[in-house]
């Protein structure tokens, strides 16, 4: 019974900033921190036009993370769903009311601040399908009914994402969903189904995929049949690493981008400036961070007494690990170019921002990794 | 319920862990937790496998397998202007090719304030060399700072270049930049547009094909620079024959839409934006409006035609003045009888095309100035458009104004397209900026049917024959249009009556129609010569000049047998010959232009 009666969280702000999780913290600042000596570079030396504002967009995503950590888990099982409404309601705005970038309708402008609902939705569903699972009893997981909720939360978002259109975000919003449900206690062989089904399926799927997305996936398994055009991006940015070796060529020193070879450098293919720069270390010392923040985030996580703490802890895991290794696969011509951004690295205020708060409900659910929520350690009612 | 959960090891603080793999708990949510956390041990290994994979194509990219050699693409940047298209801005050409845009390398002088021995001494050596840059501002700059790289100046000329080496000054520096270079300077500036000093397109074709260019894009125009030459020479000097503050024209090729010439007076040097004023920048023949007057009769007598309203020969009472309400619609020298539709547009009478619109109703007015254009931007690729000012509660005073040309405000190049459609079989095309494919089919808006398109044809043809346009005259071309000219408008105050806008809008040939020729001076003033400045004493000289140099660079030769009011014998018209800047041997035209007049107090 000791666990029932188990100490609540701590109660004061001094204490719960005492029991952040600062190791994490730190391993997240440092990678930011690698993304703005990159962006400085890839400004040719300057601060402008990317680096000091991707240093203010920190400053202010660190600022909501702590906000995010310092409020009791409790409120964010509470605010789960009202927040996964919400940023599917703005996924519909954007159908109407969205603004272009690069032919695709993604953005949203609120007034003070443009948004790009489909990252937001990230953070989103994670909360909402762990806070199902949370009041879902743990006998029921094997039921066909009880995953059409979960499996509905994670299509209708896609498919909205879909229609913009973003193949790559949707791809990454249902395989978060996929590592939720692994997590929560879904049974194997049905995953083994659905991925059965899925490739089955993918032969008319591809019929029905726009000509550049098409065109980027045979550009992915040839990028030589056009130079110039699709696979362009691929191989300038395999020469970018390719010139980098093992030490790199230097800070500010990286000729594919101060030539303006890698016209999306600040973004997506960020990883190609710092392997240019600085080389295999330079990539390895990234990946290790990156490595340690998963592992600390996943160790949130086994270590939570509720479900709602572990999914969502392990769910934010799941989310940086796509970006991480889809971007880097995608760089390094090992994935179609789908547009995911380098997290914590590439240039973009939204994911920034994302991200940081959901990092926050990792410190989150470890400052209160012995609270019960609504009362009881696992809600069974 | 509750379950009874026994938990097997128990830590002694909430922050101690037990070792994994033990099992710690019992029942149902025991085995939740067991699931959850053996999950979680898969996903580690999974992630940690990832990673490896992620690592070793990692090394694989950057040691073992160098896909180029980057030096390659250093020297193929400066070698070939096609492997760079993300170094070089594209290139924006006329139709023939002529380069209206381009850029050149030159080298910009940098600073690394952190390498700089002596601040003092280096800006005193590098503002011999260049005496406009400022010592102070230029000290503050190379002080000891945390910057690595301050600009100095941009784009050197080579021999400076060579003097700023061989100063061998520590911690300056040049590096290669890349300049945007106009050959042709002001001329077309209004359409190219020009870029800053970071090659970022600020106005015209610059800055609305910014995304193409940038990627190395090379932009065709329709435009022809030859005959963007003769309608600006020729232009420029109307403005300074008439004291005019301005001029406009546009030449659109009636079947395809495509603009041969656009010109705006006065221009800028595009090299220079920020010298030039802000007149010089607008552009007034897309981005200007303008109330019209008479030269919108066309589409006036077109809509009466086209509705079966009205007939060439239906006759209309011009005798007395039209009073609504209390305004008052006169000619401004009347006839004193009554006209027919023929008359009306022939003298340009105000009476009797207010009668004709009174007669066709505001909605088929309002519904054929759609069809023509009129109430939308028109859609060419230059950010500087203008929007169409009309009214919105259109009333039957609005119809009378709008007859001829009063109470609505477009810009010129929406006249010159709806009158390239008229003459165009009814057929008008879209206009663009941009070389059409001949390939591509172009989508025609209807706007009058044949039938018309024919009378308009005849009716403009009569105006340069035997009424207010016969200055406009250019034998064997069969010059056909009409003349306008509008009191401009003060405001609420009503119009100014010697400030004008006197202008001509032509189509030629008048048989078979090639090109629409707009041309509109602005405030041109009475003289000796011209003691009405009106669309005909002023611009329709303009047009025959224009049509008499660049009608044969526009592939249109003149008919052997020409009208029976030419009476002089041009030889070499072929050539662009060197006609006299005046039409001396022509006498005036007793009454031309004076005729028409807008009236609206």
């Amino acid at each position: 019974m000791s666990l029932l009666t188990a100490r609540a969280a701590p109660p004061s702000v001094f204490e719960r900033v005492r029991s952040i999780h600062w190791l994490l913290v730190l391993c997240i600042a440092a990678v930011a921190a690698i993304g703005c000596v990159l962006l400085y570079s890839a400004g040719g030396g300057n601060f402008k036009p990317w680096a000091d504002k991707q240093i203010q967009r920190f400053a202010v995503g660190f600022v909501l993370m702590m906000a995010t950590a310092l409020l009791p888990l409790r409120v964010w099982f509470k605010l789960a769903i009202p927040i996964y409404l919400g940023s599917v309601a703005l996924l519909v705005l954007v159908e109407f009311a969205g603004r272009h970038g690069k032919g695709a309708v993604r953005w949203v402008d609120l007034g003070f601040v443009s948004l790009q609902p489909s990252e937001l939705v990230k953070v989103a569903l994670v909360l909402a399908l762990a806070r199902y699972f949370q009041r879902l009893k743990f006998e029921n997981i094997g039921k066909i009914w009880a995953l059409l909720v979960p499996v509905g939360m994670a299509v209708i978002p896609a498919g909205l994402v879909l229609k913009q259109p973003d193949l790559g975000t949707a791809t990454i919003l249902l395989a978060i969903a996929g590592f939720v449900l692994f997590m929560a206690g879904v049974r194997v062989w049905k995953f083994a189904v659905v991925i059965a089904v899925a490739a089955a399926a993918a032969p008319f799927a591809y019929n029905k995929l726009h000509d550049y997305q098409k065109e980027r996936l045979l550009t992915f398994l040839d990028p030589e049949r056009d130079p110039l055009g699709s696979g362009y991006h691929i191989i300038q940015s395999k020469i970018a690493f390719g010139s980098g070796g093992l030490l790199g060529k230097g800070f500010l020193e990286g000729t594919q981008i101060r030539l303006n070879f890698l016209p999306e450098f600040h973004t997506d293919f960020v990883l190609s400036v710092l392997a240019e720069e600085f080389g295999l270390v330079g990539g390895i010392v990234l990946l290790a961070i990156y490595l340690a923040i998963l592992f600390i985030t996943l160790a949130i996580a086994f270590r939570a007494r509720t479900q709602f703490a572990r999914l969502v802890s392990g769910g934010m895991a799941a989310t940086l690990f796509l970006h991480i290794v889809i971007n880097m696969a995608m760089v390094m011509g090992a994935l179609p170019v789908v547009g995911v951004p380098l997290p914590l690295v590439s240039y973009g205020g939204t994911a920034m921002f994302t991200l940081m708060i959901g990092f926050g409900l990792v410190l989150s659910a470890h400052i209160y990794r012995n609270e019960r929520l609504g009362g009881k350690l696992l809600d069974d009612d | 319920m509750m379950f009874r959960i026994r938990e097997l090891c128990r830590p002694l603080s909430p922050g101690a862990q037990c070792r994994p793999g033990q099992p710690r708990f019992e029942g149902p949510l025991g085995a939740a937790i067991e699931t959850g956390r053996t999950r979680l041990l898969v996903l580690g290994g999974l992630f940690f496998l990832a990673f490896a994979l992620v690592g070793g194509r990692l090394v694989d990219v950057t040691l073992l397998k160098p896909a180029a050699d980057p030096k390659r693409n250093v020297a193929r940047a400066a070698a070939d202007p096609d492997a760079a298209r993300e170094f070089f801005r594209g290139e924006i050409a006329d139709a023939k090719g002529e380069l209206l845009a381009t850029n050149i390398v030159t080298w910009s002088l940098y600073a690394d304030p952190k390498m700089i021995l002596d601040p003092a001494a280096t800006a005193a050596r590098l503002v011999r060399l260049f005496p406009e840059l400022d010592r102070k501002e230029l000290a503050e700059k190379l002080k000891p700072s945390d910057k690595r790289f301050v600009w100095l100046r941009r784009h050197l000329t080579p021999k400076e270049y060579q003097e700023v080496i061989a100063e061998g000054l520590p911690g300056i520096g040049a590096r290669k930049d890349r300049r945007r270079v106009y050959p042709h300077g002001s001329l077309g500036a209004h359409v190219v547009g020009y870029a800053d000093i970071d090659n970022h397109g600020i106005a015209g074709v610059e800055r609305q094909f910014d995304g193409r260019l940038k990627r190395g894009e090379r932009i065709q125009l329709s435009l022809d620079l030859r005959v963007q030459h003769v309608l600006r020479e020729e232009l420029a000097a109307a403005v300074k024959r008439h004291h005019a503050i301005g001029a406009m024209g546009v030449i659109l090729d009636v079947h395809t839409g495509e603009t041969k010439a656009l010109v705006s007076l006065p221009e800028f040097d595009p090299h220079e934006p920020g010298r030039a004023s802000e007149e010089g920048r607008f552009n007034r023949v897309t981005l200007g409006t303008y109330e019209m007057g008479s030269t919108f009769k066309i589409l006036n007598t077109a809509m009466a035609l086209d509705s079966s309203v009205a007939t060439l020969t239906k006759v209309y009472d011009a005798r007395f003045p039209l009073k609504h309400g209390k305004f008052t619609i006169n000619d401004y020298h009347g006839k004193g009888r009554a006209l027919s539709v023929t008359e009306i547009f022939q003298f340009s009478s105000n009476i009797g095309s207010a009668k004709m619109a009174i007669e066709a109703g505001t909605p088929r007015q309002r519904a054929f100035m759609g069809r023509a254009g009129m109430l939308k931007p028109v859609s060419i690729e230059l950010p500087e458009i203008g929007a169409p000012l009309y009214p919105r509660d259109w009333k039957p005073l609005n119809t009378i104004t709008i007859s001829y040309g009063h109470g609505i405000s477009v810009t010129p190049l929406h006249l010159a397209a709806a009158v390239a459609g008229i003459v165009n079989d009814g057929k008008r095309a879209p206009v663009t900026l941009v070389k059409r494919d001949p390939k591509e089919p172009i989508p025609y808006v209807p706007v009058v049917n044949s039938k018309t398109s024919a009378e308009m044809r005849q009716l403009m043809r009569l105006v340069v024959e035997k009424g207010t346009g016969k200055r406009a005259e250019a034998p064997g071309y069969f010059v056909g249009g009409k003349t306008g000219t509008a009191d401009k408008s003060a405001g609420k105050k009503g119009y100014r009556r010697n400030t004008r806008i006197s202008s001509f809008v032509a189509a030629f040939p008048m048989n078979a129609p090639r090109y629409v020729v707009l041309v509109m001076i602005d405030e041109p003033k009475a003289s000796a010569d011209t003691p009405e400045a009106t669309g005909g004493a002023v611009a329709a000289p303009v047009v025959r000049e224009v049509v008499l140099k660049a009608a044969p660079l526009l592939g249109v030769l003149p008919a052997e047998n020409t009208s029976e009011l030419t009476d002089e014998k041009r030889p070499g018209q072929k050539a662009p010959a060197k006609p006299p800047a005046k039409p001396a041997a022509k006498p005036a035209p007793p009454a031309a232009g004076r005729l028409e007049r807008a009236a609206t107090e």
